[in-house]
């Protein structure tokens, strides 16, 4: 039993990154119709290359969104929509980018300084703060 | 610390505005990403809620939402994500103009982020504050220093949310094209269309926003008015090498096999960083 579960889930990333390449290589054939968004970054690197990068980008992102807890249902949808150049950022730094949740949970130990800091009006923690100190 | 504010014109005619028609969606934990896009998405006219979106961009394991997938679902909605020029005037421009900025702001400090989405609705130039759609509280206002101590740590982003017959107040010709670029990626092609027609308007001179145009009538399988939009662009941009490429491949679908081989060697002849893809496209046609 422990045994699948170990083996199950590097199987689920290997099935998902097959099937996002899949996917991809039917759009992703360079030759024919050249992509607005790829007229608009004519860079140096050749078309070859920027495919295969992206062929990996693709199958690297599926394979962490899954990892973060995204349903594997709704990972295709997520990604389609980002550029080449936004899902290779993605796949080297999903794990490090700005994660937008929330203001609460703020540990204890910290409170009083987020406090001080607040009230001087270099954060922004507490809401029932009245910022009246930062004004210069 | 911080430098001065320079304001535009357009914000100081306007000392107090506030967005009071802009939706409020009160955040559940960790879900500010879900509850600030909704805000934006509904103020530009698309009709959600927090609760559709959170399968769309909420990431459990890192309990919030990235920007770049805000990005992404946007698009998928059909509307342009148009990241603002990093600077306070450039929020308050958009807000004046009326449109809402969705903004991350990291709420403490750099070795103990916090960081949150919030959606700016107005500003008073008198108070020197912002006013804010921000986690539960449907209106918060802060002093623009300390928005923009939490808003620096973020890189300054923000982001604007329009429809695509909409220009931001702030457009600059790249920024914007690139942006309805990104809709076609999301194959949103009505609203990509409409958005280079808007850009097209804008800057008549844009060669990307002809682009593509031409590039949203092929995607469409209109191969006819393709033709007729390369064919313009290419008589107008003779030294542009990727628009005979795509000429040739609207050319070669429409089975006129020699007319398209002379422009793809025409592309090839001018060359230029996509050479390898213009020989593949000759490749292709030579197969067939």
């Amino acid at each position: 039993m422990n045994l699948m579960r170990s083996i199950s889930r590097p199987v689920a990333h290997f099935v998902i990154c097959c099937f996002a390449m899949f996917s991809l290589s039917m759009p992703a054939a360079q030759a024919g119709m050249i992509g607005t968004d790829t007229v608009l970054s004519a860079e140096q690197r050749t078309a070859d290359q920027a495919q295969l990068s992206q062929l990996l980008a693709r199958a690297d992102v599926t394979q962490k969104l899954v990892a973060l807890g995204v349903n594997p249902a709704d990972v295709q949808q997520r990604i389609a929509g980002l550029s080449d150049d936004e899902l290779q950022t993605l796949a080297a730094q999903i794990d490090t980018l700005p994660a937008g949740g929330d203001a609460l949970g703020v540990i204890v130990l910290i409170f009083l300084v987020l406090l001080f800091t607040d009230i001087m009006g270099f954060t922004n923690v507490f809401p029932f703060v009245k910022h009246g100190a930062a004004r210069r | 610390m911080l430098p001065p504010l320079q304001l535009p014109d357009a914000v100081t005619v306007r000392p107090q505005t506030e967005l009071t028609q802009t939706p409020f969606f009160p955040q559940r934990r960790y879900q500010c990403g879900p509850a600030a896009l909704a805000t934006a998405l509904v103020a530009s006219g698309v009709d959600i809620t927090p609760d559709i979106l959170t399968p769309e961009v909420y990431l459990p394991g890192r309990q919030g939402s990235l920007q770049l997938e805000l990005l992404a679902a946007t698009r998928r909605h059909g509307r342009i994500a148009y990241v603002l020029t990093p600077e306070l005037p450039a929020v308050l421009a958009e807000v004046a103009a009326g449109h809402p900025v969705v903004v991350l702001q990291n709420l403490a400090f750099n070795w103990y982020p916090l960081w949150h989405y919030a959606v700016v609705i107005g500003f008073d130039l008198q108070a020197r504050e912002l006013i804010l759609r921000s986690g539960t509280h449907d209106r918060i206002t802060i002093p623009f220093d300390t928005f923009r101590h939490t808003w620096q740590r973020s890189g300054n982003w923000a982001l604007l949310v329009l429809a695509p017959d909409q220009l931001p107040a702030t457009a600059d010709e790249s920024r914007y094209v690139k942006a309805v670029a990104g809709l076609e990626r999301a194959a949103s092609l009505a609203a990509a269309r409409t958005g280079y027609q808007t850009a097209a308007m804008h800057w008549p001179d844009s060669l990307a926003a002809q682009i593509g145009l031409a590039n949203i009538s092929y995607l469409q399988g209109d191969l006819a008015a393709a033709e007729y939009q390369y064919r313009a662009l290419v008589a107008r941009y003779p030294q542009q090498a990727s628009l005979y490429n795509n000429l040739a491949q609207v050319l070669f679908e429409r089975g006129r096999r020699a007319e398209a081989l002379e422009m793809i060697r025409r592309a090839i002849e001018i060359g230029g960083p996509l050479i390898d893809s213009y020989r593949q496209t000759l490749q292709q046609f030579e197969a067939q």
